[in-house]
């Protein structure tokens, strides 16, 4: 067994019967393919959406889908991750498993190598739902245009990266399980917001405003209303509500690196 | 061969000096015993050497550096207190211990029925009551035979059952050949199981040696005469009794283990002094680590 499979199947052991884990990741399993069929229940789109075959049929499917996961994946799939790690310290198993031998980097790599495998697992799932669900949408059943557009797959991974790593960042300094949570989420909804009008103060002024690290992650899957929006005239705004998606692709995977970073930099060199 | 070597270790917690240049070497096969009162700093030195805490300054190596950074894997140890996964099982909680430290085992009721727990390897952890939690600590500092075990105030908080039920387990541990660290500020404990002890306080190491040296360096002395005020000048004047004092009505000290009690009788006869209680025993540790740490 290699060290990385040693690893993973340590974290195996470890949270294959923790509750937390378990519930949160069914509720992703299950809500990810079934949400996206509350808009059969929209009949009627408001102009300029066709009809809501957008959100089953290719290539739509793959945004529609891609902006439903994005908040699957940053409420899910980050709790699970802080999970992981606070719980780990306010058990004090993370002492134990280095009294035991793991050393800090192991340790560390350990909860990395869980993250990264949980951005690709949440990925592949993301593919098969789309391409399932587009295939029984498609008349007759096919795959025809299913990939008209790949670049989704990957801006659906950079989105989970963007998203689980900040979580994994948040884990290992703040440590405990509830005020991580609480800094998490006050931080994409709050903070981020309040920080962006403090330093821009005039929101419509500067293009930079969008490289904010949480409006970047954001904008990789956005809200396909947006593209809409585009559309109407505007006086006071001379760039893009959103950023552009090789920006934010960038972006993202820079913010990425840095959370991964200062994570690894914070446990090392503290006590634990 | 030295299984660990300390070499001038300091720890600061703000203004609190935890650990002020700290040294020793522990040698295999030892059962020693780290003793000092509550925040002495016994569980910092742990902390240290176990790679859970930084030192601010100095070094240590374990087994001469022969296992590298995976030193730990040759070492069972508890800090503080019993840490497990509360919704695994005994069992579970053990595989995981195995899995880090690399060893293939799948039964593990030999180190359970060391600590009794067999009957309730399947319940989850967090159902046990303390001294199950602790045995069960003791059970996994047993897994994959490591050459040191570290047990970090392993009686504490137990009942009077429970403790002479893990003391039990930590007399055959001890036995069996292994090096072991028993940090407590139970003397009582270290008297006990240990052969060399290291009295730390405020975070300075105040003796180190075997049990038995600090034991029978200097014999405990208990006198009373009718006249004391003769009795304390005549002892005052010979250079092989210490520490006089009175104490509840006894002239106390100690003696060179050169002399014996039977020569300050003679002597008090020739003085005119008429002995009414005479005691001479080994000192005990726990008077050598109140008077140590005083």
């Amino acid at each position: 067994m290699n060290k990385v499979q040693h690893l993973l199947s340590l974290e195996w052991m470890k949270f294959k019967n923790n509750s937390v884990f378990i519930l949160f990741g069914s509720m992703f399993v299950l809500t990810f393919p079934l949400a996206i069929f509350v808009g059969k229940e929209i009949k009627n789109l408001p102009k300029p959406l066709p009809n809501n075959s957008i959100f089953y049929q290719f290539p739509t499917n793959w945004e529609w889908l891609a902006y439903e996961g994005s908040w699957l994946v940053f409420f899910f799939l980050a709790f699970i991750v802080m999970n992981m790690i606070t719980t780990e310290v306010s058990n004090k198993t993370l002492r134990q498993n280095i009294i035991t031998g793991l050393t800090r980097q192991d340790f560390f790599a350990a909860k990395l190598a869980s993250v990264l495998s949980l951005c690709f697992a949440a990925t592949l799932f993301y593919v098969i739902v789309v391409l399932v669900i587009g295939f029984f949408h498609n008349d007759p059943y096919s795959l025809e245009g299913a990939f008209s557009d790949k670049t989704w797959i990957l801006r659906y991974f950079l989105m989970c990266l963007g998203y689980l790593s900040f979580a994994f960042m948040i884990g290992f300094i703040v440590r405990s399980p509830g005020v991580s949570i609480f800094v998490y989420i006050s931080y994409i909804f709050f903070l981020e917001p309040l920080m962006k009008w403090a330093v821009h103060y005039k929101l419509t002024e500067d293009s930079t405003i969008n490289y904010w690290p949480m409006n970047a992650v954001e904008d990789l899957t956005p809200l396909p209303l947006y593209k809409y929006a585009e559309n109407i005239p505007r006086q006071d705004l001379d760039f893009s509500f959103l950023l552009d998606p090789h920006h934010a692709m960038i972006a993202v995977s820079i913010y990425s690196v840095l959370f991964i970073g200062l994570a690894y930099w914070h446990f090392m060199s503290r006590d634990i | 061969m030295a299984v660990l070597t300390i070499k001038g270790l300091s720890k600061n917690y703000g203004k609190i000096t935890a650990l002020e240049n700290l040294n020793l070497e522990i040698e295999a096969g030892k059962v020693y015993g780290l003793l000092g009162p509550n925040g002495s700093g016994k569980t910092t030195t742990l902390g240290i050497i176990l790679g859970i805490l930084k030192a601010d300054t100095g070094s240590y190596e374990w087994f001469d550096g022969k296992y590298g950074p995976y030193h730990r894997k040759k070492i069972g140890a508890i800090l503080e207190t019993p840490n497990f996964y509360p919704y695994k099982n005994a069992v579970d909680n053990l595989k995981i211990i195995s899995h880090i430290k690399g060893i293939k085992q799948d039964n593990y009721d030999h180190v359970l029925d060391l600590v009794n727990l067999s009957h309730r390897k399947l319940s989850a952890f967090r159902t046990y009551s303390l001294g199950m939690k602790q045995r069960l600590a003791i059970a996994a500092t047993m897994i994959g035979e490591p050459e040191v075990v570290i047990f970090d105030e392993p009686t504490n908080g137990l009942d009077p059952q429970g403790i002479s039920e893990v003391r039990q387990t930590l007399t055959q541990i001890a036995d069996s050949g292994k090096t072991v660290i028993l940090a407590s500020h139970i003397l009582d404990e270290v008297e006990k199981i240990c052969s060399d002890v290291a009295i730390i306080k405020n975070g300075v190491m105040l003796a180190t040696g075997p049990v038995g040296s600090i034991l029978s360096s200097d014999v405990f002395i208990e006198l009373k005469a009718e006249n004391m005020d003769e009795l304390n000048r005549m002892l005052n004047d010979l250079n092989w009794i210490k520490d006089l004092r009175v104490d509840k009505g006894m002239l106390q000290g100690t003696m060179d283990p050169a002399h014996s009690i039977s020569e300050i009788n003679r002597m008090a006869f020739d003085h005119d002094i008429t002995l009414t209680h005479m005691v001479a025993r080994k000192q005990r540790l726990e008077e050598e680590f109140l008077q140590i740490t005083k």
